[in-house]
């Protein structure tokens, strides 16, 4: 669309931080989309059908979108949305389709480090648009932090759309609603509940972030996340809390927690210690352990994650973060 | 590359025994003890086992820390095997002295979570290390168990000199390199971080037990993007137990998603050799050049 793009300054503040080629390159903003703007629905990842899609077809009609229906919507290759190959060239597609303006992923499950690299990015990255999910859709964003500095989206996706909008709990529906308000550059309200675990401070920086267990995964490929000088932002269901506890180390070890400038706990559906091997430490005890060296802000039981409470949140735009002894801000700059 | 061997022992040298990640109770090291002391060794237990931990660990990172520096300094001990693996060396790697140990290397038995410290001490120092059964692994060991026998054999000096049956998906061809690896999970961990090896002209084993299927493709995806397939000289698969699947099947067993991985590469692979999280366990010199034969009625590993 004709909306000029945003040129963003690369911001950095963290100490000390060493420049990479990455760093020169200043980050864009997708342009917001205007009713009659089209979003495709892919699956680059986990399986869905056309009738689980319809709840999120017809809710963002209802806001004033055309829906763009993937060839991966309804195809299914055992756990994927189809075979490699159709996942690709259906990503490809609607990356480089002018007249698509946002991509949502039907649902992450496991798929997306299998093409990211047969993926061409360069008409998007000469036109980019909003790349919509998280979850296994992390890699996704993962690509655009570490290589092309682009922005995207992380929230929930179609299989998140309730049936009947009335019956959803408020967090839900508010959740969902948060996408719109992305995808059209509304300002996004966060409704922090303040926790006592909660360490208190300020900072700004680009949000980077998402699934942990897909960003250790990531360590050491074209998609490793850059993390020096920004607001980093974690997630992750049905891990053990040791394997957390490792995902954590592998974050510190691969250099990822010391140059934050804050540090955002989403959900952690943690599954529960086998009998007898009681881990002895909670999510809350493996993160303070792993920023206790560090001053920059953290802050617990932020809506993001596996759960009904999941807002959108921007990856590659620019936040501040101020904690203080009984509330939280987190906004856009 | 030119790799330190440490000395290998001699009768009555002392094997000391920690564990630096997982609880193990006292009594579960005793069919390992009386072994070594029958072979001739000297043992000495470190406070690490059977301690009074009463959760995950076999003792808080600082006393787990404590007890395998003080092995890895003590001159008196001329190897180190450790009791389980588990999970916990990643949360106190970073603070292991290798000052005394670089001066006078000693042999560190492991595998499993041990997997991290050899994946470290070969990126760092060169110095070998031997991926093997650990003490748990003597309970259930008949008389003469051949993997339990194959530790004898390497803290003795003997040539390591394995074969095991071929398997449909090998691919023929023989390699010398480097022979290096571990568990899958410990070695996609360490990737990025300062225990991460190069994997160019290794023969790179790895295993692994207990992980999603899905995981399992997603970590070799990391190695292959991580350029670990580039330049290796082969490739040793060793056992993939116990692993489970989702509610939608992941459609390939362990082995099928190596081969389709390893697609577009020319390198040897030989399936099915006997390392991993079971009975069948060898003790693999990690760091010490090798030959890979895999060929049709057979595979060969043996030490150049």
């Amino acid at each position: 669309m004709g909306s000029p793009l945003l040129a963003v300054p690369a911001f950095r503040s963290g100490p000390e931080v060493k420049k990479t080629i990455w760093d020169e390159l200043p980050w864009r903003i997708p342009p917001y989309l205007k009713s009659g703007d089209t979003i495709g629905i892919t699956c680059p990842a986990g399986y869905m059908t056309r009738a689980e899609i319809e709840p999120a077809v017809r809710i963002m009609k209802e806001w004033g979108f055309n829906l763009r229906i993937g060839k991966t919507v309804g195809l299914r290759d055992f756990t994927f949305g189809g075979t490699d190959e159709q996942r690709l060239s259906d990503l490809q597609q609607m990356l480089d389709d002018p007249s698509v303006q946002a991509i949502m992923c039907a649902r992450g499950g496991y798929g997306c480090v299998r093409i990211i690299d047969q993926l061409d990015f360069r008409k998007f990255a000469e036109k980019p648009k909003w790349i919509v999910g998280f979850s296994d859709i992390t890699v996704l964003h993962a690509q655009l932090n570490h290589g092309l500095h682009i922005a995207s989206i992380h929230s929930k996706m179609c299989n998140s759309f309730p049936e009947n909008p009335g019956d959803a709990e408020k967090g839900q529906w508010d959740s969902i609603v948060s996408i719109q308000q992305a995808l059209t550059g509304k300002p996004i309200e966060y409704p922090i509940v303040y926790d006592p675990g909660n360490r208190v401070g300020s900072g700004r920086g680009i949000l980077a972030g998402g699934n942990l267990k897909t960003i250790e995964t990531l360590a050491g490929s074209a998609s490793d996340l850059q993390t020096d000088g920004m607001i980093l932002f974690l997630e992750d269901a049905g891990e053990y809390l040791y394997s957390i506890d490792r995902m954590f180390y592998n974050l510190k070890r691969t250099g990822k927690l010391k140059n934050l400038n804050g540090l955002l706990i989403g959900g952690f559906r943690v599954k529960p210690d086998d009998p007898g091997d009681d881990f002895g430490k909670s999510v809350y005890n493996i993160v303070h352990d792993q920023v206790a060296a560090y001053k920059y802000p953290v802050c617990f039981n932020f809506p993001v994650g596996h759960q009904k409470i999941n807002y959108a949140l921007k990856c590659g735009v620019q936040y501040d973060l101020s904690i203080s002894e009984d509330k939280v801000i987190f906004r856009e700059t | 590359m030119a790799q330190i061997l440490p000395p290998y022992l001699k009768n009555g040298d002392t094997i000391g025994i920690v564990c630096p990640a997982g609880y193990m109770a006292a009594e579960k090291i005793v069919p390992c003890v009386n072994t070594l002391k029958s072979w001739g060794f000297r043992v000495k237990i470190g406070k690490t086992v059977g301690g009074i931990s009463s959760n995950y660990f076999s003792g808080t990172d600082t006393e787990r820390l404590e007890d395998l520096q003080e092995m890895l300094d003590d001159e008196e001990v001329a190897a180190i095997l450790f009791g389980r693996g588990g999970y916990g060396l990643s949360r106190i790697i970073d603070r292991i002295s290798f000052k005394k140990f670089r001066k006078s290397p000693k042999w560190i038995l492991g595998y499993s979570d041990i997997s991290l410290l050899h994946a470290h001490i070969y990126a760092n120092y060169e110095i070998a290390t031997a991926h093997t059964p650990m003490a748990g692994a003597f309970q259930d060991a008949a008389p003469g168990d051949p993997f339990t026998q194959s530790v004898r054999d390497l803290l003795i000096g003997k040539k390591m000199s394995y074969s095991c049956e071929p398997h449909s998906f090998n691919r023929k061809g023989t390699a010398e390199g480097v022979l290096m690896g571990g568990n899958l999970t410990l070695v996609a961990h360490a990737v990025g971080s300062s225990s991460d090896f190069k994997t160019k002209g290794l023969i790179l084993f790895i295993e692994d037990f207990g992980e999603y299927l899905y995981n399992i493709d997603r970590m070799l995806y990391q190695l292959d993007r991580a350029g670990k397939f580039n330049k290796p000289t082969a490739l040793v698969i060793g056992s993939f137990t116990d692993l489970k699947d989702t509610e939608r099947p992941f459609g390939k067993d362990a082995y099928e998603i190596i081969r389709d991985i390893l697609a577009p590469y020319d390198f040897p692979v030989c399936y099915g050799f006997p390392v991993g999280h079971v009975k069948e366990n060898y003790a693999l010199k990690c760091g010490v050049d090798c030959i890979l034969k895999v060929g049709k009625e057979r595979v060969a590993l043996e030490e150049a």
